[in-house]
């Protein structure tokens, strides 16, 4: 359980970032808020806050990074290479040097090597090779293409096979594989599990790489005064944008400005600074003008990060009553030329109480663009793997997909026996059984009726056949320090909430405010919070691996509490009591158990410029203990056995991540994350040309997102509760489990209309036609 | 040439490969309109034409002579909100909000023409507006509630402040 480190001072914490552990050192805050315990009675946190942005988002006064203008800004367009490896033999800008607009050009060798731009080695197609800016976009554009690029082209490898074949091509200098592959992560025994099994299976698992596709691309505005520079950009992480500009060009943090007001969707790829920041950036600083560099949707596609593809065997054994007592899993990950050891192997070790479970993940770079966290970034892939295999092996036993899952419920975390902050998981399969009905009747299911042998006339009438399944979910989600807020009460009683994070489209503004509001008792509609900007807001970390509401979250509340703890002070004086005795709610001062009361306003006039400063800091997460969200979804599929099409027609979700803010605004998130999953499960996936290396599907019309018209029912219920140990909000993360389950929830259902398995995602009509084709 | 842009009147010249969303946005700031493919694809920058809804990356400015155009800036006089953008806030159709302009323009052309649509007519008349948020369950609900034909109103659906 939680040990409460002393106030002031340094200690170390524990905390998992998508998978990842990190142990920092941060300092203990002066004081910690009482948690938020369900008994608390709340008013503003849990309830449904329109979202406090959403009018600047209808009527278009939203301002996104696109729509920066400066004085005489310029712009900016990234030439990129054609090839998937070779040399730049020859580079001539003359021609496009002399076309109208055009400004200035960069080419190989005209950035800083910490930039990492325009080398004369081409290692992916899709790498930048120069950048021009001109008057307009057009402009750039054009002359970029006008540029004449000739390159020696070198063998290549774009499928993990051929990176790690013996005679492969070098497909990064320093080694084609990353120095922790083989990653091994194991505990028991395996073999001996194996051998204690009743039951083995063994099956290979397929995933594709999926791209982000954001609405929003990549982007940013540069502009210098001096040596200061100020850049917008559509970033999850304005201070690592700021680390990682003053890092490339060499210029103090303290002289680099980010801001992120608005922004178009992030979901992993926009965790930092990227060519178009550096190109806007260097661009600015020799034309002495703002520029901006925005992806088209080709480059966006082509080059903005993705969810790598995998390959996973598994290997389950249980003994006939479900009991695992082994899990295998042996993986190959392709990450493309760049990125992190982000394997699906985390979710093996993590989702169920299994003695003996070993990892082998194999790590390859290939000659295709650099992989990024992309939303759920390993559990997604590995959910499908596992999942997928536990579904298979309820089969096997003639289990109950779900009673297999209860059998071998974690009560605590299985990696390292640490209890969890909380873990309903088991309410949430409850919950979610009762809303879809689980176990389906098998008596008259269409999937008997409907399936014949692929035979029929056109005049036929459409045979379809509905299945149903279920896949479940676990995530890191505690957050962690630091991260920094102020609240600042103004003399009008206006109240602003400042912190140095982002809202991604999330609600953190709305939930942040949510929160100090609460903590003050004040009325919403006075608060503010002001995010997104580097210069004038206190540290907080990047937006991703769900961690900002409960990483944030708890540093709003403290400051919060801060400055009520100063306004009661005041008001104290102002009605002759002591602040103990002093309550507020509604923005308005009341003495308990009387009729003496101030508004905040006349508490605050009376002050004048006297202004009230609240300082909250997120403090260290409890040590020993595991803190996940977990959850479970089912879903429901039509398959059209004639054409292979499937459409999903409902999604029952049920998570449990502690307290839930804000539920309209979490019900919108896992609405869309499941979305994402369904994606993923039916359309999504990079093609690359194998013969030429290059991505063939990178306009929207090739790459296929779901549709409104493919919007299955969404049923989202929440194991509602507060986690009064991970935090003191109470609030565990939400914003990637919703990804995780939907894709193998998905294939089991179409495994159980189609009575085939199809071991491989996308879903595409042809996969299905070809499972039930086959003997 | 001349064009009305959310009842304004517009005498601009422009160049013949100037599309109708570059003018929107580079030369009138009118950049609620979004563009995120430039051909045709998402549906961010969908505007209403006289009486189309048009893809304005795809439609070029000179063609519009004459021509009446709305944009997400025209739904409702400044300072105002139209009963669309109220349920779009009210129900929480905008997550990121960069696809929802777009959304909007196409779901008050369809209330334009079709007062009281079912769910399947606003499906069909959406499926060209992309959103990677996955806001598209809450756009239906709004849709539905500014033309009234979902029960419960906005004051009703939402509890708290
Ligand atoms: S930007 Fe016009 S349809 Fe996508
Ligand atoms: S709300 Fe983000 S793309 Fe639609």
């Amino acid at each position: 359980m939680a040990r409460k480190p002393k106030a002031g001072g340094f200690v170390p914490t524990v905390v998992e970032v998508e998978g990842r552990t990190e142990t920092r050192i941060v300092e203990v805050p002066a004081f910690e808020p009482a948690p938020w315990t369900d008994q608390a009675s709340l008013h503003i946190v849990g309830t449904n806050v329109p979202r406090m942005d959403a009018a600047e988002k209808v009527t278009g006064r939203a301002r996104y990074t696109a729509d920066i203008e400066r004085p005489g800004m310029l712009h900016a367009y990234i030439l990129r290479s054609t090839v998937p490896r070779g040399a730049v033999r020859t580079f001539d800008a003359a021609a496009a040097r002399a076309m109208p607009g055009v400004f200035d050009i960069l080419g190989p060798g005209d950035a800083p090597a910490k930039t990492r731009l325009f080398h004369r080695d081409i290692t992916y197609a899709g790498q930048p090779v120069a950048a021009v800016c001109a008057t307009t976009l057009r402009e750039a554009r054009a002359a970029a293409h006008a540029i004449v690029v000739e390159y020696d082209t070198l063998p290549f490898a774009v499928t993990f096979a051929d990176a790690v074949a013996p005679d492969a091509p070098s497909v990064r200098p320093a080694g084609n594989t990353p120095a922790v592959s083989p990653l091994v992560i194991a505990r028991g025994d395996v073999d001996a599990g194996l051998q204690a099994a009743d039951v083995v299976i063994t099956r290979e698992y397929r995933t594709p790489v999926q791209l982000h596709t954001a609405l929003e691309p990549h982007g940013a505005a540069c502009e210098w005064d001096g040596d200061r520079l100020t850049v917008w950009e559509s970033t999850q992480g304005i201070f690592r944008v700021r680390a990682d500009v003053a890092r490339a060009l060499d210029v103090p943090q303290s002289n680099v400005r980010v801001i992120k007001d608005y922004m178009g969707g992030g979901f992993g790829a926009k965790n930092g600074a990227g060519a178009h920041t550096y190109v806007a950036a260097l661009l600015a600083r020799r034309t002495a003008r703002a520029v901006r560099c925005l992806n088209d949707r080709e480059a966006e596609q082509l080059d903005s990060g993705n969810r790598p593809a995998t390959v996973q065997r598994v290997t389950l054994g249980a003994k006939k009553n479900g009991t695992l007592t082994a899990i295998r899993l042996s993986a190959d990950v392709p990450l493309g030329i760049s990125g992190w050891e982000g394997g699906p192997a985390q979710i093996y070790h993590e989702m169920y109480a299994c003695p003996n479970v070993r990892s082998e993940e194999r790590f390859a770079y290939v000659n295709t663009s650099g992989m990024q966290a992309f939303r759920g970034p390993g559990y997604v892939e590995g959910a499908f793997g596992l999942e997928s295999a536990m579904n298979e092996l309820a089969r096997e036993l003639t289990l109950d997909p779900l009673a297999l899952r209860k059998k071998n419920f974690a009560k605590k975390d299985p990696r390292q026996g640490r209890p969890y902050s909380g873990n309903a998981l088991l309410e949430c399969y409850e919950k979610a059984a009762s809303a879809f009905g689980w176990p389906p009747a098998v008596d008259g299911s269409p999937l008997t009726v409907n399936r014949q042998p692929l035979t029929r006339s056109s005049s036929t009438p459409t045979r379809t056949a509905l299945g149903r399944g279920l896949a479940c979910q676990v995530w890191p989600t505690g957050g962690g320090p630091p991260s920094y807020a102020n609240v600042r009460i103004n003399n009008d009683a206006s109240i602003d909430v400042l912190a140095g994070t982002q809202d991604l489209g999330t609600g953190s503004r709305t939930v942040l405010s949510q929160i100090a509001a609460e903590a003050l008792g004040a009325n919403i509609a006075h608060v503010r919070a002001v995010i997104g900007d580097t210069q004038s807001l206190p540290y907080a970390g990047n937006s991703w691996g769900s961690m900002t509401t409960a990483s944030v979250g708890p540093a709003v509340r403290m400051a919060a509490e801060d400055a009520r703890r100063q306004l009661f002070d005041a008001a104290a004086a102002m009605l002759g009591t002591t602040p103990d005795t002093l309550e507020s709610r509604d923005s308005r001062i009341v003495v308990r158990d009387t009729d003496r009361s101030m508004t905040f306003a006349e508490v605050t006039g009376k002050l004048g410029n006297v202004m009230i400063q609240g300082k909250g800091s997120r403090g260290p997460n409890p040590a020993g203990v595991a803190i996940n969200t977990f959850g479970v979804q089912m879903a429901e599929v039509e398959v059209d056995l004639d054409t292979g099409v499937v459409r999903v027609l409902r999604i029952v979700a049920a998570h449990d991540a502690g307290r839930i803010i804000n539920p309209a605004l979490a019900e919108s998130q896992m609405q869309g994350g499941i979305l994402q999953g369904m994606g993923y499960a039916l359309f999504e996936e990079r093609i690359v040309d194998a013969r030429f290396g290059v991505a063939l599907n990178t306009s929207m019309h090739d790459y296929k997102i779901p549709t409104m018209a493919d919007v299955p029912e969404m049923t989202i219920l929440w194991a509602d509760g507060a986690d009064s140990t991970a935090n003191h909000t109470g609030a565990r993360g939400i914003a990637e489990p919703p990804v995780i389950p939907t894709a193998p929830a998905i294939a089991a259902a179409v495994a159980d209309a189609i009575g085939a398995v199809v071991r491989e995602i996308p879903l595409t009509p042809w996969r299905v036609l070809g499972a039930l084709a086959a003997p | 040439m001349r064009l009305t842009v959310n009842g304004r009147v517009h005498d601009v010249t422009v160049r013949d490969d100037e599309t109708l969303l570059e003018l929107l946005r580079e030369r009138l700031a009118l950049t609620g309109t979004k563009l995120t493919c430039d051909r045709g694809e998402c549906g961010a920058c969908t505007v209403q034409l006289d009486d189309a809804t048009v893809y304005s990356c795809l439609t070029l400015a000179v063609a519009c002579d004459g021509a009446a155009v709305r944009t997400v800036e025209g739904l409702a006089p400044p300072g105002t909100l139209s009963p669309l953008q109220q349920a779009f806030i009210a129900h929480d159709a905008a997550q990121c909000g960069y696809c929802t302009p777009g959304q909007l323009v196409a779901a008050q052309a369809l209330l334009d023409r079709n007062a009281s649509p079912t769910e399947e007519e606003i499906r069909a008349a959406m499926s060209g507006n992309l959103c990677r948020c996955g806001t598209y369950p809450k756009i239906v609900t709004a849709i539905r509630a500014a033309a009234g034909t979902e029960s419960g109103t906005a004051e009703e659906t939402i509890r708290g402040a």
